[in-house]
């Protein structure tokens, strides 16, 4: 129990980074969304006759993300983590005639998904140096979806939530029409009409809370603090699991994620895996378990079922698979469930736990979506039927996908132990069975991982295969950065200190900065204490 | 100083009126000709700025048949707006005639102002037929076949709307719009009222091409010149919607009597249209039929029978009628489907782009014109607590995102055909300074209509209210 509470707690401390307050923008938050979306129009611009400067467009593309991610660490490293108010906030008119305000601002929650997008970004970026073909709209493309995460993310309107939500629909599916595998064409249109659906579904469930509301705001301060009935609160919170589910995603609303992540280039795999999809989880968060208690208690067993059903389903289909590719698809959604799980326990634990694997689910499942997808590219074919003994010749690659089986499960030093532990330590006080056969699938996953890595890694090479070579410099970096933080966050929750002080070296740590907010999120959630015994 | 505000629709008749004079008798060199569309789009813009300055004032004309009000302003202003940006942006080299190429779409916009400024009924019914009588033209200048199919269909049309509000002059004894108001304001809904109604938004639906009515002007469009086919689609399509919100808020104390229509036709028009959409492969189909699925979210706006729901409508077809008239425009020929759009993103940028916007804000994807138009309807639909047809919408427009994704892939990520073997049906847009500066124009009205939304909506809400609606 003492590492729990260390993990939970960590060092709720307001001693700030050094070097604290040397920047400040007001428009921090406008900074990360609208800089990657000004740098993409650019690019698409720019004239490029036969590819001249594709090298120089994927240069600003990288700089243009490291510059967003480190804007993003200044703010990171500033943010008060012992305020549980919005941070950053930036409120303005916008369509006041129904209510609207371009409002952004986040939380610890918020903060944790920016710091996943940035690295994201800079993740994808790396993953897609190998990219030949229309360079320049590639990288506009994914400067586009970035920043529509970005906004997603920030807003704290739910009009510029479903604008935001909305808008990284198109280039996402334009980059995997344009780039990616045999069956592209089906991927996209699977990704389209889903994650459409799923934005009508969370549009729905917008304009219900906005009726419910008064119709005379979307500001979710406004929105999140009506009273509104218990039977509204179940329809909105339906729409809003609807909306989430296609993102996450979360079975049976899955459809999309094993075409998508199978066929995409590893670019499009890294945001689609990260930040674009762990936002199912966020809105969730926010708009269930953050504004609509009642709702939340009472739809918690269906979120636990979700939660079983997807982490099941995964391991299941990835055992069954021969496609390599599917299999880290497959595998990718697992995250997602523990996540989901962690919200499901409705309790100040769980829901600790599910924010962190926010970042570190992403994470892992960008890991082993990205590492398999790569591996195939190496390897020069998916069947893992031909794939085999591979770990002495793709040593690196090996070396990244065990990290991230070994991140799927939860080990040790890395990230998502810290978010498994706080999962089913919340959960199975709330939601005893739903854990228990959380537990169980993870199980099955485990076996999954074990029959895949056994074979592709360390099973006999297979004279039939075609030669394989390891990963490229730009592969390496771009998987070694996501299991990096994943490591970093694992070793380091609460940030590295100056030996013998509480002073922060240069991270404040993330399990401090996320904590601002949880309180409050959590606060309708804490069990009471029981009483105690009457004395004699 | 009064007689003002009548100046932007003196400038339009007359500009419209010495172009056709100016092609009749062939006194311009022909050195001069080519700066015809340049002139008339700065006549039209600057009609656009006497509009907006002196257009706030609230006065009436000739007996009060003409009325200067908020929704005047606002209607009139999109009106000019649509028009310039169309004149410029149009490939004028794909265009049949360059003098009734541009007179027609002055008399388009003339129509849409007077419908939009008149007090009565039969104002309305000039208004409509004026804009509808030059796109007829238009049509006909490449396929007279076509013209006159659409005059037929147009006779329709013409028949209905007559009939109706002949019997809406009839159960009211008034063909003021303000004192059918009135008289209704103590009225029971009845047959004898619903009837017309039926009659009259019928026909406007079939002269605004909205799905099921689609079946008459949209094929014809088709055949037309790439700006004539935006007049169909896009302006004609705008007067009649125009003179929908003027009727159906004078009989708005009784909304029984036409809200069931515009629910039914709303439904209809936008998942069908979405689905349509998402059938067709050719772009100039697959725009009409967008455009279709966006007017059902303008009924839709008109079914919530009050202020909000109109403002939004009002808002939103601001927002249709420039992406509806300038996507044909920008599109240009395109007689060869897909294989004329291939690649044009990497050999037409700019153009590529503007077309990109308009099927986009067509489809009411995030963030431009069309979808906070279409978000404002929701809104106002939400308010009503019509979730049914709003789920339809929904889906309408996830259906329509989806056909365009299929545009956008052709427009940049097929490559272009090789010029040497590229048909005449597939042949590139001419580019010229002004055709690139409409482009660039309309691009930043349709991405950024979305950041000038709140004076946008707000004179919307203060035309709606000029209506007399609460």
């Amino acid at each position: 129990m003492t590492l729990l509470t260390v993990i939970g707690q960590a060092t709720p401390s307001p001693v700030p980074a050094p070097g604290a307050g040397l920047f400040t923008s007001p428009f921090l938050l406008s900074l990360l969304i609208w800089v990657p979306a000004a740098v993409a129009v650019a690019l698409a611009f720019i004239p490029n006759p036969r590819g001249r400067y594709d090298t120089l467009i994927k240069q600003i593309a990288f700089f243009t993300n490291l510059g967003t991610l480190f804007v993003f660490f200044i703010g990171y490293s500033q943010f008060e983590n012992f305020l549980p108010t919005m941070q950053y906030e930036e409120k303005v008119p916008w369509l006041p005639a129904i209510g609207v305000t371009y409002h952004l601002g986040i939380d610890g929650a918020g903060l944790v998904m920016l710091m996943l997008s940035g690295l994201a970004g800079v993740a994808a970026v790396l993953a897609s140096l190998n990219v030949r073909e229309r360079v320049r709209a590639y990288f506009a493309l994914l400067l586009l979806a970035q920043s529509s995460v970005n906004g997603a993310i920030a807003s704290r309107d739910m009009f510029m939530l479903v604008l935001f939500w909305g808008a990284s629909i198109v280039p996402i599916a334009l980059l995997v029409i344009g780039w990616g595998g045999p069956r592209r064409i089906s991927a996209a249109w699977r990704l389209v009409g889903y994650w459409g659906f799923g934005t009508a579904a969370l549009a729905v469930g917008a304009l219900a809370l906005y009726t419910a509301a008064g119709g005379t705001s979307f500001d979710m301060d406004h929105l999140f603090k009506a009273t509104i009935s218990p039977r509204v609160q179940l329809g909105i919170s339906m729409a809003m699991i609807v909306a989430a589910a296609t993102r996450l995603p979360l079975f049976p609303l899955h459809g999309w994620a094993r075409e998508v992540l199978a066929e995409s280039p590893p670019g499009v795999v890294v945001i689609v895996a990260t930040a674009a999809s762990r936002l199912g989880a966020f809105l969730i968060l926010r708009t269930i378990i953050g504004a609509e208690p009642v709702a939340a208690h009472l739809l918690s067993p269906l979120l636990a079922a979700l939660a079983v059903l997807t982490v099941g389903y995964a391991g299941l289909a990835a055992l069954r698979t021969l496609d390599i590719r599917h299999a880290g698809a497959y595998l990718a959604m697992v995250p997602g469930g523990i996540t989901v799980m962690g919200m499901a326990a409705v309790s100040p634990l769980g829901i600790a736990g599910s924010v962190l694997g926010l970042f570190a689910g992403g994470l892992a499942a960008a890991l082993i979506a990205g590492a398999c997808v790569t591996l195939s590219d190496r390897a020069q074919t998916r069947s893992m039927a031909l794939l085999g003994g591979l770990a002495p010749r793709m040593p690196n690659l090996g070396w990244l996908l065990v990290i991230a089986a070994l991140a799927l499960l939860g080990v040790p030093i890395l990230a998502t132990f810290a978010v498994n532990v706080m999962t089913f330590f919340g959960a199975f006080k709330t939601q005893p069975l739903g854990a228990f056969a959380l537990a169980a699938s993870l199980a099955v996953c485990a076996v999954a991982l074990a029959v895949i890595l056994g074979r592709v890694l360390f099973g006999a090479p297979n004279a039939d295969a075609p030669g394989v070579s390891d990963v490229s410099l730009g592969e390496t970096w771009y998987l070694g950065l996501l299991a990096g933080a994943l490591l970093w966050v694992g070793l380091f929750p609460g940030g590295p200190k100056i030996p013998g002080t509480e002073v922060p070296l240069f991270d404040p740590g993330l399990i401090n900065q996320m904590s601002a907010g949880i309180s409050d999120i959590a606060s309708p959630y804490v069990l009471p204490t029981p009483a105690a015994p009457a004395t004699q | 100083m009064r007689y003002l505000v009548l100046v932007p629709e003196a400038l339009m008749l007359a500009t419209a009126v010495v172009v056709m004079l100016l092609g009749r008798f062939a006194v311009l060199p022909s050195a001069w000709r080519r700066f015809l569309p340049l002139a008339a789009a700065a006549i039209v813009l600057t009609a656009l700025g006497i509009e907006l300055w002196a257009g706030a004032a609230l006065t009436t004309f000739f007996g009060g048949a003409i009325v200067q009000d908020r929704f005047a302003l606002f209607a009139k202003a999109a009106a000019l707006a649509i028009a310039a940006v169309a004149l410029a942006s149009a490939d004028w080299a794909a265009e049949d005639s360059p003098y009734l190429g541009l007179a027609m779409p002055l008399l388009a916009a003339f129509g849409v102002m007077v419908a939009a400024s008149a007090a009565d009924l039969v104002g309305l019914w000039a208004g409509l037929e004026l804009a509808a009588a030059a796109a007829v033209v238009m049509v006909a200048l490449r396929r007279p076949d076509l013209g006159l199919r659409l005059l037929v269909v147009g006779g329709v049309a013409t028949s209905l709307v007559l009939i109706g509000l002949a019997f809406l002059y009839a159960s009211t004894g008034n063909a003021d719009l303000v004192a059918i108001r009135d008289v209704l304001a103590s009225r029971a809904p009845t047959v004898a009222l619903a009837v017309p109604m039926l009659l009259l938004l019928g026909g406007l639906a079939v002269r605004a091409g909205i799905a099921p009515f689609h079946v008459g002007p949209l094929p014809i469009s088709l055949g037309a010149s790439p700006l004539g086919a935006g007049l169909v689609i896009g302006l004609v399509t705008v007067a009649a919607a125009t003179v929908a919100i003027k009727i159906v808020a004078a009989v708005a104390p009784l909304p029984a009597v036409f809200a069931p229509y515009a629910v039914a036709v709303a439904a209809v028009a936008m998942v069908g249209g979405g689905a349509a959409a998402l059938a067709v492969r050719s772009p100039r189909p697959r725009m009409a039929y967008l455009a279709v699925a966006q007017l059902g979210w303008v009924a839709a706006g008109l079914s919530t029978h009050f202020r909000a729901g109109f403002a939004a409508s009002l808002f939103l077809l601001a927002a249709f009628g420039i992406a509806a008239t300038c996507g044909p425009a920008l599109l240009g020929r395109a007689e060869a489907g897909e294989t004329a759009i291939a690649g044009l993103g990497a050999v037409r940028p700019v153009r590529a782009a503007g077309l990109a916007l308009a099927f986009l804000s067509l489809a009411g994807a995030p963030p431009l014109a069309g979808f906070f138009g279409e978000l404002a309807v929701a809104a106002a639909l939400a308010q009503s607590g019509n979730f049914v047809l709003l789920g339809l919408g929904l889906l309408g427009s996830v259906l329509s995102v989806a056909a365009v994704v299929g545009t956008l892939r052709v427009l940049y990520i097929q490559s272009p055909v090789d010029e040497a073997r590229r048909p005449a049906a597939a042949a590139l847009p001419a580019v010229t300074v002004l055709s690139t500066a409409g482009a660039v124009v309309f691009c930043a009205l349709v991405a950024g209509y979305g950041l000038l939304g709140n004076p946008i909506l707000g004179l919307a809400d203060q035309g709606a209210e000029a209506l007399g609606l609460r």
